[in-house]
């Protein structure tokens, strides 16, 4: 099998004009967000290469909503890292939003993150003794934003899930549907070209995973660009377009 | 980050770990404390000796049967030399053509008391006419012994104003009596308060005629003789020409090794100075040892911290902090840390510079550079130590870190 057929760009649900009104980023040069030609990324383990990703070509386009899905040991956590800038791939092209990611450095990296990317995780992964609002903030302090500024965007946030009056809460005050959404607000607060959600129901009862699922729904609707990865089939659903993972390439890709 | 964020994020993270904080700057905290206590005693002890010793001019030197040695054996050979004499004083008061006062000097200590009242090892001086000239006496009541006191044997004595104050309080002491190791002394003058230090030990002394101090506290001994060179510019010349008298009166060539020792307050207090260097050489090792090993502690516990953390790493790189950022932010806090050692240890060595102030006559009191100085190490520490802490917090790969269950 290959992944020929991935090569060429899905069309996307909005126009790159449209996006760039609602604000999920201009900085788009051509039409992909996220652009990926040939990249593996491998392991040495002893004297054995071990594939987590191999030769994978994908093309994300503004405004989609996309999940990834696949069992674990898939690639999958590998493929969303990659586009996370949180890792390089070891061969290959991939440029996101007009940059080619895989020569920068650590630190252009975590620039690029900043900029460019809001994660949401599975734990959620706030910074347990700072507030709500302090934990939205932070990316905004990394970015180098005055204060006066940072304030506004964190409280604006914070309001888009709903949680202006839990922003001085410490998570352990706040429910796991909170949590999640101080770290969707955190995602949001730079204005990033893509939120990338890793298993963001996994640690939550159904309910309450349809409430945040029904989040990402609201940011997509608002014109950002949404990658969510899963491995359960309903939470996939939610999304528009589905690349399934398996042994490392991309299986299907499919637009619902 | 701005630089107030990071120390209130240091704070707030020190904070929540009160203990291990507090144990982690004993060391820096130790080191501090020692600079500061240190220096304040021994500017202390520095005032006090210099208040001892400088009581005479400039243009005054001390003939003296045993001079200033840290050399014991030369000590012991001083020992057998003759005792200086109050006719030695005599015969050069008569022969020296550069010196405008010569004064024999006897001192010991001795129990005053006087109507239920006593103090012991009160400092008791016997002394020739002429005293006034070659030291700082000045008078608040009364007048000077004489030449007719000497002469008399007269039982008479000046007092200093702290025994002033302590033996005739409320009422003037002159014409009243004292005893001096159990004779009785009539007061004749007293003695200005001396000195802008806090201890009263210059203004605790009582001064008697040589000859009623021969007669009734001490009858042998040696004196040592103060000679006050005419102009300041000629001691030297007056060193030697006293020297030279001095060795003939006692039946030496001039060309022979004198048995006498020639003293300045300028010697004396280059020995006193030897002796603090020593203390401040020591105070430096005593002071880096402490240092270093708070540093390592420091460090060592950053690095747990870092461990401890890497999730918290993890984090803040996915979010978009850089090495730099990391780094500031484990640097401040190994800087906040030891500072804030240093700052308990400022507040210690205040402490310890004010109990020794209270409990001795040592008038120790905390040295501003001292402080200034301490602080600067404790932070200088916290920045050294806390570079490789945090390079490896930097380090860290943030998949990996994000992973990692603490």
């Amino acid at each position: 099998m290959t992944d020929r057929e991935q090569r060429d760009p899905r069309t996307g649900s909005e126009s790159p004009e449209t996006a760039a009104m609602l604000g999920s980023g201009t900085r788009t040069i051509g039409s992909s967000l996220v652009r990926m030609e040939g990249v593996s990324k491998e392991y040495v383990v002893g004297d054995e290469v071990v594939y987590a990703l191999r030769d994978v070509d994908l093309s994300i386009q503004v405004g989609e909503y996309v999940a990834i899905m696949g069992p674990s040991g898939s690639g999958k956590s590998t493929l969303m890292n990659l586009i996370g800038c949180l890792d390089t791939p070891t061969r290959g092209v991939y440029q996101l939003a007009g940059r080619f990611v895989h020569e920068l450095d650590e630190d252009e990296l975590a620039r690029v993150r900043n900029e460019e990317i809001g994660f949401v995780f599975q734990t959620f992964n706030l910074l347990p003794r700072a507030t709500a609002a302090a934990n939205v903030e932070l990316p905004l302090v990394y970015g180098g934003m005055p204060p006066s500024e940072r304030k506004v965007r964190t409280r604006h946030a914070l309001s888009l899930v709903g949680l202006t009056d839990r922003a001085h809460h410490r998570p352990n005050q706040l429910s796991g549907g909170q949590r999640q959404r101080v770290a969707i607000a955190r995602a949001l607060v730079t204005d990033p070209s893509i939120i990338l959600a890793d298993e963001p129901t996994g640690n939550l009862d159904t309910t309450t995973g349809d409430e945040i699922l029904a989040e990402f729904r609201r940011i997509h609707e608002r014109g950002a660009t949404v990658i969510l990865v899963t491995h359960e089939e309903e939470v996939a659903r939610h999304a528009r377009r589905i690349l399934r993972i398996r042994d490392g390439r991309i299986e299907s890709d499919e637009t619902v | 980050m701005p630089w107030k964020e990071l120390t209130r994020l240091a704070l707030s993270t020190l904070w929540g770990n009160r203990l291990r904080s507090f144990l982690t700057v004993l060391g820096t905290a130790v080191a501090v404390l020692s600079i500061v206590a240190v220096v304040s005693v021994l500017n202390g002890l520095d005032r006090f000796v210099s208040a001892q010793i400088l009581t005479t001019g400039t243009d005054v030197f001390t003939l003296t049967k045993i001079g200033l040695t840290l050399d014991f054996e030369s000590y012991l050979d001083a020992l057998k030399r003759a005792d200086l004499e109050p006719e030695d004083a005599t015969f050069l008061r008569e022969r020296l053509t550069l010196a405008d006062a010569v004064v024999a000097r006897q001192s010991t200590r001795a129990s005053v008391s006087r109507q239920g009242r006593d103090a012991a090892g009160v400092p008791v001086w016997g002394v020739e006419a002429g005293y006034p000239e070659v030291g700082d006496f000045p008078l608040q009541l009364g007048r000077h012994l004489t030449a007719t006191d000497l002469a008399g044997r007269s039982e008479v004595a000046v007092i200093g104003s702290h025994i002033a104050e302590s033996f005739f309080p409320h009422e003037d002491p002159v014409g009243k009596s004292l005893r001096v190791a159990g004779h009785r002394f009539t007061v004749v003058g007293v003695l200005e308060r001396r000195g802008g230090t806090q201890d009263d030990s210059k203004d605790d002394v009582v001064i008697m005629p040589l000859s009623a101090y021969r007669k009734r506290l001490v009858r042998r001994g040696s004196v040592e003789i103060l000679v006050k060179a005419s102009e300041p510019e000629w001691i030297a010349d007056a060193k030697d020409e006293a020297s030279l008298f001095l060795k003939i009166k006692r039946g030496k060539k001039p060309y022979e090794a004198a048995d006498f020792d020639v003293l300045t307050d300028d010697q004396v207090y280059g020995i006193y100075a030897q002796a603090t260097r020593l203390v401040y050489a020591a105070l430096v090792g005593i002071v880096s040892l402490s240092l270093v090993v708070g540093g390592i502690v420091i460090m060592n516990i950053m690095l747990v911290s870092v461990t401890e953390r890497t999730r918290e790493i993890g984090i803040r790189k996915a979010i978009g902090a850089r090495s730099g950022h990391i780094i500031a932010q484990f640097l401040v806090e190994a800087i906040v840390l030891s500072f804030s050692g240093g700052l308990a240890g400022v507040v210690l060595g205040a402490l310890a510079a004010f109990l020794v102030e209270r409990l001795s006559p040592v008038p120790a009191s905390v040295q501003a550079w001292s402080v200034v100085v301490g602080l600067l190490l404790a932070a200088s520490v916290g920045l050294f130590f806390g570079i490789y802490p945090a390079r490896r917090a930097a380090q860290l790969a943030p998949i990996e870190a994000l992973r990692y269950e603490g």
